[in-house]
């Protein structure tokens, strides 16, 4: 199995922040890799940077072996992304939202398969002639994941998927999440723990836009002698401060 | 290509979905130009030309395109304020697709617009005695493609560079402005003076010219070729320049 991302020292500055700071990461086709950290530690940044939405000042990274900044073209159409904010247009249906991102990738009868399966696969059939605007957090939510799946993208970015949702429709989505899993890479960011340690295989913990620890929920207790994400992430990130 | 028509699509389902396009860009025009026929027909008609439905509805298409460039404005801005584009960003789609995404739908709307209000202008032409050309009626659909593109560019302009909120506000200005100094409810030519000379510096007034011959089918240098002229060129170097704001901003959104 190859790796489906690779950084080496990826570094983001802004004129007086560097958001991310040297960020160096492998991530093994389909893995789920959760980048966990509070606000500001450089998760939305890193994402934007491996999607092509912001250029990294300097570093290296490669998607499925193609360098981000010398074939953003190839990058752009093997990658998925569900932004923090719910990005949906909001007059179309559910199954217009989904025609539209699956004719940006996919050919014409192959669009209209991927988007019944879609629907299917995400229980969207109650809503699919309702407008986006009219949908519940949640299924906006679900939406916007279709959506960023519907092109058949070999590493699919969750940014804060389950932001501000209820309990419920979190545990709803992160079944959905975890039945993506055997398809594709995921990369998602959060800053929920239970989130984290639920889907993840390996975690990365990151603050002020540097990797603190990389590994999976055993290996950072042992490194850590702590018990529970919770107390390892404190741990490491007080320890490193 | 496919990826414009896509997107295209995308924009004019949110345009047609939108009320406030309805009420704006067909019934608002329209009810304008219902009651400046009722003027018209409550003035003497000696030397007072500028009501008659020949002319009004000319300028009512134009001053109906004014709308279309504020609808631009409001689709491109409140995209760019929301996430949409973030996901689009990270799609396949090239500027262009962007570019053209936005503009061919709007490009349709104002022709079909246009049309309504033509329609109209008929029906009133019945009612008022007046008969207008049918041939003179079906070019002009034609000939102000080129100003429906030099509004559309114009709103994407602003939609590019200004904000939801602000965006709405200077298209306002600018559909007022373009109102009076474009001569669409009062003879600029005839006002003379400073309007008038803004109203030569600017492409609204030809624009509006430029409707007006198209409907009696009068091809004159100065009355059709040189508004058509200057009409073409504003759309072009509008559009050319709306383009480059627009990447640039993508640009700096992935800096």
């Amino acid at each position: 199995m190859g790796y489906a991302i690779r950084t080496e020292k990826l570094v983001k500055q802004y004129k007086d922040k560097t958001a991310v700071d040297g960020l160096t990461l492998t991530v093994n086709e389909g893995e789920l890799i959760a980048l966990l950290g509070v606000n500001g530690a450089g998760k939305t940044t890193t994402v934007k940077m491996l999607t092509c939405l912001t250029k990294p000042t300097d570093g290296k990274a490669e998607i499925m072996g193609h360098d981000i900044m010398k074939e953003p073209d190839e990058v752009k159409r093997l990658v998925g992304v569900s932004p923090q904010d719910t990005s949906v247009a909001e007059n179309l249906t559910v199954k217009e939202n989904l025609e539209f991102m699956a004719g940006l990738y996919l050919s014409k009868d192959k669009a209209d398969s991927a988007v019944a399966r879609t629907i299917k696969a995400f229980g969207l059939e109650e809503f699919s002639g309702k407008k986006a605007k009219l949908l519940s957090g949640g299924w906006k939510r679900k939406l916007s994941i279709a959506m960023a799946i519907i092109g058949e993208p070999k590493v699919l970015f969750l940014d804060e998927p389950t932001l501000g949702l209820d309990v419920l429709a979190r545990r709803q989505l992160w079944r959905e999440i975890e039945a993506l899993k055997k398809d594709m890479t995921i990369v998602l960011t959060t800053h929920y723990m239970e989130e984290a340690q639920a889907l993840a295989d390996r975690i990365v913990i990151m603050s002020e836009g540097k990797v603190y620890a990389v590994g999976t929920l055993a290996e950072l207790e042992k490194m850590t002698g702590k018990k529970g994400l919770e107390d390892v992430f404190v741990s490491i990130v007080e320890r490193m401060e | 290509m496919k990826n414009t028509m896509v997107f295209a699509k995308r924009n004019l389902l949110e345009v047609f979905r939108d009320p406030l396009s309805w009420i704006f860009c067909i019934a608002f025009p329209i009810v304008m130009l219902v009651i400046m026929s009722i003027v018209n027909s409550a003035i003497p008609k000696e030397g007072m030309t500028l009501f008659r439905i020949d002319n009004l509805a000319g300028g009512i298409a134009i001053f109906g395109q004014m709308f279309v460039m504020l609808f631009t404005a409001i689709a491109v801005a409140k995209d760019r304020s929301g996430a949409f584009l973030t996901r689009l960003y990270s799609s396949p789609m090239k500027s262009s697709n962007f570019v053209f995404g936005y503009i061919l739908p709007m490009l349709l709307t104002a022709v079909i617009q246009v049309i309504v209000s033509l329609i109209a202008a008929v029906v009133i032409s019945f009612i008022s005695d007046y008969s207008l050309s049918i041939g003179g009626l079906l070019f002009t659909v034609v000939a102000v493609i080129p100003s429906a593109l030099m509004f559309s560019a114009i709103g994407f302009l602003f939609g590019a560079l200004f904000n939801e909120k602000a965006a709405p506000g200077i298209c306002s200005i600018i559909i007022s402005l373009g109102a009076m100094v474009g001569g669409i409810w009062f003879d600029v030519e005839g006002v003379g003076g400073f309007m008038y000379k803004i109203g030569r510096c600017l492409p609204f007034l030809y624009a509006t010219k430029l409707a007006r011959a198209a409907i009696t089918l009068d091809f004159g240098v100065k009355e059709f070729l040189i508004p058509l002229g200057v009409v073409v060129f504003a759309a072009i170097v509008l559009t050319v320049l709306a383009s480059i704001v627009f990447n640039s901003k993508m640009r700096a959104d992935q800096r």
